[in-house]
């Protein structure tokens, strides 16, 4: 066990999402969260999936890690991590180790996955024990490690409790104990989210360079455009529990393809660049009923609609070089 | 109208397990809003620019310095008085999930300020219900949908213009909003930006807007004034495209640095750089610049005198100021 | 996950025309529920129906059997009979209203004593806070029973108001700290905070902001209070510390206990258990009812 933890293969892995499906069950009947999603996250690359609340995005971070908490529950498909198999199947053991071991994950607010009795190294030393780690003196090496290059006083931080730490060091640390058992998959669910512009930075920044050293496949989840375009090489935009809309970043911004893409994109107030560029995106995220209608989801808010917009769903195509979207408006759909 | 001369706010020392030391929040911070004019604060958690929205919505008392709204001292006001005079100064806070009492109705939220009004002014409840519908379609939110129903049965957006809402049935002349949009979805983010706008521009509604994020500031102020502040100082201030354009303090460039550059639209400045946060030196003696300890171009001088606010239109509390293009530019091939 | 808010606004919730579903109505849907509360409820009828219109049901003298002396369970008794062959049901019947009302007034007195002094407490802080909680510290450290004990020797307890005054007054201790607690955490709110900045008067804000936001603590005291203060009373009867003007529970227990020898005959256990029946049943209906209380008056768990 020890010596496979030593050796570090220098491999990214990739994940391969197949027709996964995830959904609510509530009093008034099944609510589809995520619904029919096909996706390849690519090896090295940082992926950004963006949605507003409700689009079904951290619901599908969740299923990457097979943890959707109750009352939701996978109903199919699968999600094969490269070197792992597919989360979905594996038994619950292999599938323990496999969190914090294969895969990271980094919780929107750090300070809800951290035990508020335990000081941060105490915590450090439970996990390497429950994932049968031999040289313990090495994990806290590497925690160490891990924190100095986040710009933290290390020692300290480890002493410490949660409380008496800021938000920007909670998250930090939040990554520390993603990657300290040396994950090759790291997963950050709103990373950014209650932090203010200067510690968002610098957790954008934290993140892009242990992404770089490492070789990690990284999966971004936000609800803000502003973060995924500055930090991913590829977004995918979820809207009512499906992709909307895929492709390189780069590509994405200048071109966005889908009504929704580009409405998500104007929305954004910017440091530069003329003021009435910025629009509001009207309207509000689909309802029950509407994701339960045949239509398109997003044509009760699309300025674009068609009469077909209405009546069936567009399906999500591929339209060039890992280029996806699902809108009846773009060439490839009839 | 609105004229706050060397405000400072001390929060005394705290003996015991969870005490602390005093703590200077707002230190001698100047600046005047203009009728139907726009002034925002920009700085990290903790540098004291809600202490300041509070002390204007009277909701915390300044430790010194004075408040001229319209020609009255606020501050030597007898407390029930200012109290009534300060109604003026509207807060819209952050978490419009707090701000909205769980227990009651939208109907009831809005109706509860609107009977003092009425009863001070002699109106009837069928002016109630008028000037209910009013500022809600003001806000862009149809009165019917929303009177019955409870603040939990609201998205996030939508619980925000009914603050705001309510806000505006007092008539105010200020607003201030305290992070107003930090905790609504970014897709919904600029459709309150622009209502706050709009309020200014539509019904002379002066805007006091704290944030951290430089470009919602840039979006409802862009011909008004901006503070930078920093452990309860201001170490720049001037016209907000100025600030932008040509940053002195390197606190400011941080500032922008900071905000996110959209790959595929906006090339990065070519002197952007993002300071790691350190740890927090908890006290920073007074003969020392504040900034220093985190500055990434900090030199001997900085550590042996503080800088003063210096410079009249375009101020700025730096021994070096050297301008640095740190703001992203937009690319050529847009549009 | 935000699915639940995202369908909270869908426009295909019903709605009621006349706008606001009334109380009952709500409050009808929420105890339908579950069986239990619906069972809990009808308890607390059944019995409140007994005590309002039980003594009429009966002669204002019950009458009397010489030849049914402690008489087994039978059609005619169908809870058997006393020392004097006086139906236990008619005795049940026409004693309720005593307890419940005495108990009733009992957890009036204590909710509303306890809610307005930990209101004012937590609310204004300062002076009145001190010295409320000092008489509260004081309440809470007279030992309730034994000060009825002595009180009953010079008051007479014939009244049921007096007995639920007596009760009310040595039992909101407890209330008034938890109110004051959660006021204080409320006070810090941002509604509160609005309503300052809006000109709202206190009593506004404390009883219209503050107070629906406790609504559901405050009627889960009120239920538990009633269920306490009986069990209060028919400690006192059954003691005997407090004279026997009244038919009631109490005064039952203690008969057929220390007169009757219903611990040591078979004869006499009917007079026994039927006042403790009736007052396991209420309790048992009280627990059940509590549950649909926290739904009732919490505006979070209500649906659009």
């Amino acid at each position: 066990m020890a010596a496979e933890f030593e050796a570090r293969d220098f491999h990214a892995r990739g994940v391969q999402i197949r027709n996964l499906r995830v959904s609510y069950q509530t009093p008034q009947g099944d609510i589809p969260a995520v619904n029919g999603v096909n996706l390849s996250i690519a090896p090295g690359k940082i992926t950004g999936i963006i949605g507003e609340s409700g689009s079904g995005k951290s619901t599908l971070a969740m299923a990457l890690m097979n943890t959707v908490p109750r009352p939701g529950r996978i109903i199919s498909g699968s999600v094969v991590v490269d070197g792992i198999g597919d989360m979905l199947t594996i038994d619950k053991e292999s599938r323990r180790r496999a969190h914090g071991r294969h895969l990271g994950f980094v919780f929107q607010a750090s300070q809800n996955s951290l035990n508020p009795l335990r000081r941060i190294g105490a915590q450090v030393l439970d996990l390497g024990r429950s994932h049968n780690v031999k040289d313990l003196r090495a994990l806290i090496k590497r925690a160490k490690e891990l924190l100095g290059k986040m710009g933290l006083n290390a020692d300290r931080v480890l002493l410490s409790y949660q409380h008496e730490l800021s938000g920007g060091m909670r998250q930090r640390v939040g990554i520390m104990f993603a990657l300290v058992l040396d994950a090759r998959v790291v997963i950050l669910d709103e990373p950014t989210t209650a932090l203010d512009m200067l510690s968002q930075a610098s957790v954008l920044q934290i993140v892009r360079q242990i992404h770089q050293e490492r070789h990690l496949t990284t999966v971004l989840i936000s609800h803000d455009m502003g973060v995924v375009a500055d930090l991913a090489d590829n977004v995918v935009v979820m809207y009512g529990g499906e992709l909307a809309e895929q492709g390189s970043t780069e590509e994405v911004l200048a071109h966005p393809l889908h009504p929704y893409t580009q409405g998500l994109i104007k929305a954004i107030p910017r440091i530069s660049g003329p003021l009435d560029q910025a629009v509001a995106l009207p309207g509000l995220p689909p309802d029950s009923a509407a994701l339960m209608a045949h239509g398109c989801l997003f044509a009760g808010r699309c300025p674009k609609r068609l009469p077909v917009c209405g009546e069936s769903r567009p399906t999500y195509e591929s339209v060039g070089q890992g280029r996806y979207v699902a809108c009846f408006r773009v060439a490839g759909h009839d | 109208m609105i004229e706050i001369k060397n405000l400072t706010k001390v929060f005394p020392a705290r003996k015991g397990l969870l005490g602390h030391d005093a703590i200077k929040a707002v230190a001698n911070v100047c600046f005047s809003i203009p009728e139907a004019g726009s002034v925002s604060f920009i700085g990290e958690s903790g540098s004291g620019k809600t202490t300041i929205g509070r002390i204007l919505a009277g909701l915390e008392t300044p430790s010194s310095g004075d408040i001229w709204i319209q020609g009255v001292n606020v501050t030597k006001m007898p407390q029930a008085e200012r109290r009534r005079f300060l109604r003026q100064v509207q807060l819209i806070q952050q978490d419009p999930y707090q701000a909205l009492n769980p227990a009651r109705t939208i109907e009831q939220a809005l109706g509860d300020p609107l009977k003092v009004i009425a009863r001070e002014r002699g109106q009837d409840s069928a002016w109630i219900q008028t000037r209910m519908h009013d500022v809600l379609h003001r806000v862009g939110i149809e009165p019917g949908s929303v009177l019955n129903k409870y603040p939990h049965m609201l998205s996030g957006g939508q619980r925000q213009r009914i603050v705001i809402a309510r806000a505006l049935t007092v008539d105010p002349k200020v607003l201030v909003a305290d992070e107003a949009v930090s905790m609504i979805d970014v897709s919904l983010r600029l459709g309150v930006l622009k209502l706050l706008k709009d309020l200014r521009e539509q019904f002379g509604i002066s805007l006091l807007f704290i944030t951290h994020d430089v470009a919602s500031a840039r979006y409802v102020g862009q011909n008004g004034q901006l503070f930078v502040i920093y452990k309860g100082m201001v170490i720049e201030s001037g016209p907000t495209d100025q600030i932008i354009d040509q940053p002195y303090h390197p606190y400011t460039q941080a500032l922008l640095s900071a905000v996110p550059v959209l790959k595929g639209l906006e090339n990065p400045g070519p002197d952007r750089f993002i300071p790691l946060r350190g740890d927090d030196q908890e006290l920073i003696p007074d003969t020392v610049c504040l900034y220093q300890p985190r500055c990434p171009f900090a030199q001997t001088k900085c550590r042996e005198e503080r800088p003063a606010l210096q410079g009249t239109e375009h101020a700025h509390a730096c021994h070096f100021p050297v301008v640095r293009r740190v703001v992203a530019t937009v690319r050529a091939n847009e549009g | 996950m935000s699915v639940a808010e995202s369908t909270s606004v869908s426009p295909k919730t019903p709605r009621v025309p006349s706008g606001h579903p009334t109380f009952i109505h709500t409050a009808w849907r929420v105890i339908a529920k579950k069986p239990g509360r619906i069972v809990g409820l009808a308890i607390i009828l059944f019995f409140a129906l007994m005590a309002i219109v039980g003594p009429y049901l009966y002669p204002r003298q019950l009458p009397i059997n010489p030849n049914a002396i402690y008489a087994a369970i039978s059609w005619k008794y169908p809870l058997g009979t006393d020392f004097e062959g006086t139906s236990n049901l008619a005795l049940i019947v026409t004693g309720a209203r005593y307890v419940l009302f005495a108990a009733f007034m009992a957890a009036i007195f204590t909710v509303v004593i306890g809610t307005v002094l930990g209101l004012v407490s937590g609310y204004y802080l300062g002076w009145s806070d001190s010295v409320i909680m000092r008489i509260t510290d004081f309440v809470l450290t007279i030992p309730g029973f034994p000060l009825l004990v002595v009180l009953s020797t010079v008051w007479n307890f014939g009244q049921p108001v007096a007995m639920g005054f007596v009760l009310g007054i040595t039992g909101w201790g407890g209330l008034a700290r938890a109110v004051r607690s959660q006021t204080l955490s409320l006070r810090e709110r941002g509604f509160i905070e609005a309503a300052h900045t809006l000109g709202l008067s206190p009593v506004h804000i404390l009883f219209k902001e503050i107070l629906p936001n406790i609504g559901s603590y405050i009627a889960m005291n009120l239920l538990l209070a009633v269920t306490g203060s009986i069990y209060a009373e028919v400690g006192l009867f059954f003691l005997g510390v407090v004279p026997f003007q009244v038919n009631n529970w109490g005064v039952m227990l203690n008969l057929a206990v220390f007169s009757a020898g219903a611990m040591s005959s078979v004869q006499a256990l009917p007079y026994l258990l039927s006042p403790l029946i009736a007052l396991l049943v209420l309790t048992l209906g009280v627990v059940l009812f509590l549950d649909a209380v926290d739904e009732l008056f919490n505006p979070r768990l209500k649906e659009a």
